[in-house]
C-alpha cells in the first residue's frame, strides 16, 4: 500500500548513493601520503602494479576503506534499528552504551592487562565486543519492567545513565594511568579506525553478512512495533521476543564495528535520520537508503580526516561528527 | 412416520424457545479475574460472560478498571490470577498470533501512526496472516480494499494519516481492525477526542458492523447514553468490580448509575431511540442540594 511513486524514488536514491560510494571509493583510493596516482589505480586494482604500488592499495588504503564502509554501514542499520525499537529520533548506538561499553573494557584491558604487542591488536576487538555486549545486556535487564516489558523511554534512561557513569569511570581509569597509553585510548575513543587490516575485514564482514539481512528482513516488524505496543499484540506479534531479536541484531552491528573502527558516534544518529528526511519513516524503504549514507558519510568523513593535518590526520569519528554536527543544527531549525 | 414428525414438531418448539429466551453463545468469559499494577488490584474478582454477535458497553467512573480490564480481555497486559476463555479457550494458552485471527484490538491512544498512508496502515491489520517479509498477497489487497470501503475511508488510500481529522483517523483505525478479519472487535473509548457528529458516525459504523456482519463488539465508553443507545449489554463496573450487568434498562437506573459515578442521575427516554438515558444528574454529596431544574428537565425530556 505504498505509492508506487514512492518505491521509485526510493530505486533512485538508491542508485545516487552507489554512484556517490563508488566516486569516494575512487577518490579515496588515489589520495594518501604515499604516492599513487589516480591515473594508476585502475592498472593496480587489475594486477598491473609494482611492488610499492600494490603494496600502498592492496595492504593500507583498500582494507581501511572496506573496513570504514562496512562499519558506517553497521553503525547505520544498527541507528536503524534502535529509532524504531525506542521510537525516538535521537537514539543511536551510544545509547545502548556500545561505545562507553566498549571505550571502557577497552580502558581496562589496555591499561591493565600487561601483553605482547602483536596478541594485543587481535585481542582488542573482542576485547570491545564483550564489553559492549555486557553493557547492552545490563542496560537491558534493567530497563525492563515484568508488567509492561521493555519500555522505549526507560531503554533510553537507563542507556543515558549508564553511557555516563561509565565514561566517568573511564576518566578515573584515564587519569592514573601514564601519558602514552593515555594517547592511544583517547584516539580509540575519538574514532580512529584503527583496524585497518585484512583479518579486521574478516572479522567485521560475516556480522554484516548474517545481520544486515535479518534486519532487512525484519523490517516491516519495526513499522508495526512503531505503532505502540497494544497495536503490536494486537495483530498478533510477539512484542517481547521481536524486541530482544532486534535488540540483539543492533547490538552484534555496532559492536562488531566499534570494535575495529573505535568510538564513532555520529553515523548511527544521523544517517536513519536523513534516510527518513528522504524517503519516509517505513522501515524496508529507508533502512537501505541510510545502510548506503552510513557507509558512505564514514568514508567520506575518513577520507577528509585522513588527509587533513597531515601525517596523523583527524579521526574519522570526529570528522563525522564536524559534517553531521552543521547538518543536525539545520534540522533542528526546520522543526 | 408419526414418530418423525413429532420429532420435528419438538425441534421447532426447542428453536422457538431458545429465540424468545434470547439465548445466546457465550463468547468470551472471566472467572474470579484479579488484575494490577505492581502490588495494587484495579480489577478484583471479576466473573463476567459476553455473548457473540452482541455489542457490549464497559462503563463506570475514572479509575474504575474499566480499561484495565479491556487490556487483559486482549492481552496487552497479563493478568495475576483467574482465567479468561475465549471460544471455550484459555487465552493464555492460545498462540497470539491465532488469537490475533479471532480478535482485533482498537487502544484508545494511537498518536504514533506518523508519517504512514492510510492504505498501508490499514495493511498492518494483515500481519496475522502474513509470513515473514509482510509481502501482500492477492487476497491481503482484497480485504484490505473492503476494510477502507466498508469504513468509507478507501478515498484517502494514498493519504498520510497525519492529514486527516480525528473521525477520519478512526475510521482509519477501525479499517485497520477489520482488515484483521476477526468476528469480535474490542474498543477502548472509540469517541473519545472527536465532536458530537463524529461520535456518533463512529458508533453507527460499529453498529452497522455488528447488525450486518454479525461481529461482536466490545467498548469501554464514557459516555452513559451512548452506551445506552447502541449496546445490546451493559457491564457497569466500580473499584475493579462489576456492579450490574445486563440490558440498558436494566442498568441505566438511578440506583446503578447513584453506585458507580456517587450521582444523582434522573433517566428519562430518548426521544428518538426509546432507550433509557441520563437526562441530567447531581452530585450526591457537596452538590447544590436546591437545584430546582430537576423537574422541568423530566418534564421536557418526557414531553417529547
Amino acid at each position: 500500500m505504498i505509492h508506487p511513486e514512492t518505491i521509485k524514488r526510493q530505486r533512485l536514491i538508491i542508485f545516487i548513493l552507489v554512484f556517490l560510494i563508488l566516486a569516494t571509493v575512487i577518490f579515496s583510493l588515489g589520495l594518501g601520503t604515499s604516492q599513487l596516482s589516480f591515473s594508476r589505480i585502475i592498472p593496480v586494482l587489475l594486477g598491473q602494479g609494482n611492488f610499492n604500488e600494490n603494496f600502498v592499495l592492496f595492504s593500507i588504503r583498500l582494507p581501511r576503506l572496506v573496513i570504514t564502509l562496512l562499519a558506517g554501514m553497521a553503525l547505520a542499520l544498527s541507528g536503524s534499528i534502535l529509532q524504531g525499537l525506542s521510537r525516538n529520533d535521537l537514539a543511536d548506538p551510544g545509547i545502548i552504551g556500545i561505545n562507553s561499553g566498549a571505550g571502557f573494557a577497552v580502558a581496562l584491558f589496555f591499561l591493565y592487562f600487561p601483553l605482547q604487542v602483536g596478541s594485543f591488536i587481535y585481542l582488542l576487538p573482542l576485547v570491545a565486543f564483550a564489553g559492549a555486549l555486557i553493557t547492552a545486556i545490563l542496560i537491558y535487564f534493567f530497563s525492563y519492567d515484568r508488567n509492561s516489558g521493555l519500555k522505549p523511554i526507560k531503554l533510553i534512561l537507563v542507556g543515558v545513565g549508564f553511557s555516563t557513569a561509565l565514561s566517568g569511570a573511564m576518566m578515573v581509569l584515564i587519569s592514573s594511568a601514564d601519558r602514552s597509553k593515555v594517547e592511544f585510548i583517547s584516539r580509540w575513543l575519538a574514532g580512529d579506525i584503527w583496524g585497518t587490516d585484512w583479518p579486521f575485514v574478516l572479522a567485521l564482514l560475516p556480522w554484516l553478512l548474517i545481520l544486515l539481512p535479518a534486519a532487512l528482513y525484519m523490517s516491516n516488524r519495526l513499522n508495526i512495533l512503531a505503532l505502540g505496543n497494544s497495536i503490536a499484540v494486537g495483530v498478533g506479534m510477539r512484542v517481547e521476543k521481536e524486541q530482544a531479536i532486534l535488540l540483539a541484531i543492533a547490538v552484534g552491528l555496532a559492536a562488531a564495528s566499534v570494535s575495529v573502527t573505535g568510538g564513532i558516534a555520529f553515523v548511527g544518529l544521523m544517517a536513519p535520520h536523513i534516510a527518513k528526511t528522504l524517503i519516509g519513516k517505513r522501515h524496508q524503504l529507508f533502512m537501505p537508503i541510510a545502510i548506503l549514507i552510513g557507509g558512505w558519510l564514514l568514508l567520506l568523513a575518513d577520507t577528509i580526516g585522513r588527509n587533513i593535518f597531515q601525517p596523523q590526520g583527524v579521526a574519522a569519528g570526529i570528522m563525522v561528527a564536524v559534517i553531521g554536527a552543521p547538518y543536525f543544527i539545520y534540522l533542528l531549525t526546520q522543526n | 412416520m408419526q414418530l418423525n414428525e413429532n420429532r420435528f414438531h419438538f425441534q421447532l418448539d426447542l428453536i422457538s424457545i431458545l429465540s424468545i429466551w434470547e439465548v445466546h453463545f457465550i463468547l468470551l468469559k472471566t472467572k474470579d479475574l484479579n488484575v494490577g499494577y505492581d502490588d495494587t488490584l484495579v480489577v478484583k474478582g471479576l466473573n463476567i460472560e459476553i455473548s457473540e454477535h452482541k455489542i457490549t458497553a464497559i462503563i463506570g467512573a475514572n479509575g474504575s478498571g474499566k480499561s484495565t480490564l479491556l487490556k487483559a480481555l486482549t492481552r496487552i497486559i497479563p493478568y495475576n490470577s483467574g482465567e479468561i476463555i475465549l471460544d471455550g479457550q484459555n487465552i493464555n494458552s492460545t498462540d497470539t498470533r491465532e488469537l490475533a485471527k479471532k480478535i482485533s484490538i482498537l487502544p484508545q491512544t494511537q498518536e504514533m501512526a506518523t508519517g504512514m498512508t492510510v492504505g498501508e496502515l490499514v495493511s498492518y491489520g494483515r500481519f496475522p496472516y502474513q509470513s515473514g517479509l509482510g509481502r501482500l498477497t492477492k487476497k491481503d489487497y482484497e480485504v484490505i480494499n473492503w476494510a477502507l470501503e466498508v469504513t468509507g475511508t478507501d478515498e484517502f488510500k494514498y493519504r498520510s494519516v497525519d492529514a486527516l481529522s480525528g473521525g477520519q483517523r478512526q475510521r482509519v483505525w477501525i479499517a485497520m481492525a477489520l482488515a484483521q478479519e476477526t468476528d469480535t472487535i474490542f474498543l477502548d473509548e472509540p469517541t473519545t477526542y472527536l465532536d458530537l457528529a463524529h461520535q456518533l458516525e463512529v458508533l453507527k459504523l460499529l453498529d452497522d458492523l455488528n447488525k450486518r456482519q454479525g461481529r461482536t463488539i466490545i467498548m469501554v465508553l464514557h459516555d452513559l447514553n451512548q452506551a445506552a443507545r447502541f449496546a445490546d449489554y451493559i457491564i457497569a463496573m466500580k473499584d475493579g468490580k462489576v456492579v450490574k450487568a445486563g440490558d440498558p434498562e436494566e442498568v441505566i437506573s438511578a440506583s446503578v448509575l447513584k453506585e458507580i459515578f456517587n450521582i444523582d442521575a434522573l433517566i428519562g427516554r430518548d426521544p428518538i431511540t426509546d432507550k433509557p438515558m441520563c437526562v441530567t444528574y447531581n452530585i450526591i454529596n457537596g452538590g447544590d442540594k436546591d437545584e430546582k431544574n430537576y423537574n422541568n428537565y423530566a418534564d421536557t425530556a418526557s414531553g417529547f
